[in-house]
């Protein structure tokens, strides 16, 4: 019974199914409802050409992408540096893990308001905002890394006489890269809302200023078309994640 | 290999318990174990937090800091016996605190209800159209597409449109948007797991000839419990986030969210941490009762990494 649904036309067609019945549900209930609840398909693309025509939306794109990756990669490369320094010091790790794991489970964007409060309103202000929502879940996935080095490898590689650098480049680091990539997974998406939340809630810029503009004018078709794009970019982040992580982390054979 | 372990005979000084000396080694040991560690580093965090909001200055008095959070506890919590029974000073209480504090029990009753009603039917319906998506070609390749892109949809975006339609008196919209971040992960989840069946269940249940429900709600989602698990945790997750960002954007009357931006605007920040000490520990707490149901019910089942 699966062959026939696996062949490529009948593949292809239930997608393009789904697809095509998705854009015709947009286009007929965007059109029907209040103007200020929703737009049709239409409307959002024209409105997506008017603002790539004006260049306002790849100055959005570009603000956003540029807040992200500062703020997600230095997280990332703190998150990891800190992880691998928790596999080896045990006493650190046992010292650090539930005050993780409390900061894991903290939604972050309540810390906005005192985030505002001490910095001042701007470029640092989001910075911590995004470094926030991505650095914890690749620690706490790190962490989860550190915890499983068992330590009869590290012994084995001691009574090898291996020295402190081999052992970090041959076993902590070659273990732990796998759940860095499952943080980096996880943190890739949260990174993201960390940008929206910061540019609604600290001050209007990139694809959440875009959005609240478009919003203050009235345009539904606007709002949706700066929704369309940041989830395309979400999607092609989760992608890139993914991808890493399937390269990286192979021989773990846990395809999860 | 097999007679020599789990025997409980020990041999007299083999262990290094037994060889080391009492006294010195005696303090060696309370420093080099775990609850030392664990409390050595809550101190630092606490003492640097403290200090570095100190050498801020007097202009940010303001600033929430752990002494000034320590106080703010009970006068949040309960201010009228903090005030008035034990510091005797009943002319601090006043109606600002008292407001506060009516603010901040409402807030954890509503923002905690919410999340709890959201995600169960988050749960009910991500699980039925998960499996049917992992069970059934047509609706997979029908839905997938929108399960994954809305749930890569960032959240917070989408709460200016949900605004528009629900109103932000209520907490239509907050329910709308604890919906939306824990339905899809749900979902997404499920329909790995339910894919994921193991194909002998499946040729048991042919054998038998089970009927289709019987497959996918007696054999698929029991199968499916590691990664429902794993989506509830996610949409825990995502759910509170979701939960205070709607709150904070659409100013949800008596929310935990809402109770954090009143204080921070009235410059009480350190009352409006204690609201997110709240949410900290409901965070902790959802994690800690996912890990021991799945402890108590899954005991088959060991995430990998998870170690001992």
């Amino acid at each position: 019974m699966n062959s026939l649904w696996d062949s490529r036309p009948i593949r292809f067609s239930t997608y393009a199914a789904g697809l095509l019945i998705g854009a015709v549900l947009w286009e007929y209930f965007g059109g029907k409802v209040n103007p200020s609840y929703g737009a049709p398909l239409s409307a959002t693309a024209k409105r997506f050409i008017f603002l790539v025509s004006n260049g306002q939306l790849q100055d959005a794109v570009l603000g956003s992408l540029q807040l992200y990756f500062v703020g997600f990669i230095s997280a990332v490369l703190a998150a990891s540096l800190f992880g691998l320094l928790m596999s080896r010091l045990n006493y650190l790790r046992v010292g650090f893990e539930n005050y993780i794991m409390l900061l894991y489970a903290t939604p972050m964007i309540a810390m906005v308001p005192f985030i505002k409060s001490v910095l001042e309103i701007g470029f640092a202000a989001k910075f911590t905002v995004v470094f926030l929502f991505g650095f914890f879940p690749v620690l706490y996935n790190t962490l989860e890394g550190a915890r499983s080095v068992k330590p009869e490898m590290v012994e084995v590689a001691k009574s090898f006489r291996s020295g402190e650098f081999a052992l970090w480049r041959d076993l902590l680091i070659p273990h732990t890269v796998p759940f860095i990539l499952t943080g980096i997974r996880q943190g890739a998406g949260r990174a993201l809302v960390g940008v929206v939340a910061a540019e609604f809630l600290i001050s209007s810029s990139g694809l959440g200023g875009l959005i609240q503009d478009q919003q203050g004018k009235y345009s539904m078709s606007g709002v949706f078309a700066s929704i369309t794009v940041l989830t395309a970019m979400g999607l092609l982040l989760m992608w890139i994640g993914r991808v890493l992580e399937n390269r990286m982390a192979a021989w773990r054979g846990l395809n999860r | 290999m097999t007679t020599e372990t789990g025997t409980t005979t020990r041999i007299p000084g083999a262990s290094t318990a037994e060889r080391v000396q009492p006294g010195r080694d005696l303090l060696w040991r309370i420093v080099s174990s775990g609850i030392f560690a664990k409390i050595l580093v809550g101190v630092v965090i606490v003492t640097v937090w403290q200090m570095g909001m100190d050498s801020l200055g007097s202009n940010f008095d303001y600033v929430a800091r752990p002494t000034g959070i320590f106080e703010a506890i009970p006068v949040t919590i309960a201010p009228e016996w903090y005030f008035t029974t034990f510091l005797n000073t009943p002319e601090a209480y006043t109606p600002i605190v008292q407001a506060a504090h009516e603010r901040f029990m409402a807030g954890i009753v509503s923002t905690m209800g919410a999340i709890f009603v959201g995600l169960f039917i988050a749960l009910v319906a991500g699980t039925i159209v998960g499996v049917l998506m992992g069970r059934i070609k047509a609706v997979d390749r029908l839905l997938n597409f929108y399960v994954i892109a809305f749930y890569a949809m960032p959240m917070v975006a989408i709460v200016p449109v949900v605004v528009n339609w629900f109103g932000s008196s209520g907490g239509g919209t907050r329910m709308a948007i604890i919906l939306f971040a824990g339905f899809f992960s749900i979902t997404l989840n499920m329909a790995d797991g339910a894919r994921a069946t193991p194909p002998e269940y499946l040729d048991v249940a042919k054998a038998y000839r089970a009927k289709p429900w019987n497959v996918w709600f007696g054999i698929a989602i029991p199968a499916a419990m590691p990664y429902l698990l794993a989506g509830i945790r996610l949409a825990a997750g995502r759910a509170l986030v979701g939960a205070v960002i709607a709150e904070m954007l659409t100013g949800t009357p008596n929310s935990l969210g809402n109770f954090i931006l009143l204080e921070a605007g009235n410059l009480r920040y350190n009352e409006a941490f204690v609201a997110v000490l709240v949410l900290s520990f409901f965070g902790v707490g959802i994690e800690v009762v996912l890990n021991w149901s799945t402890r108590m019910f899954l005991p088959w089942y060991r995430r990998e990494g998870r170690g001992q």
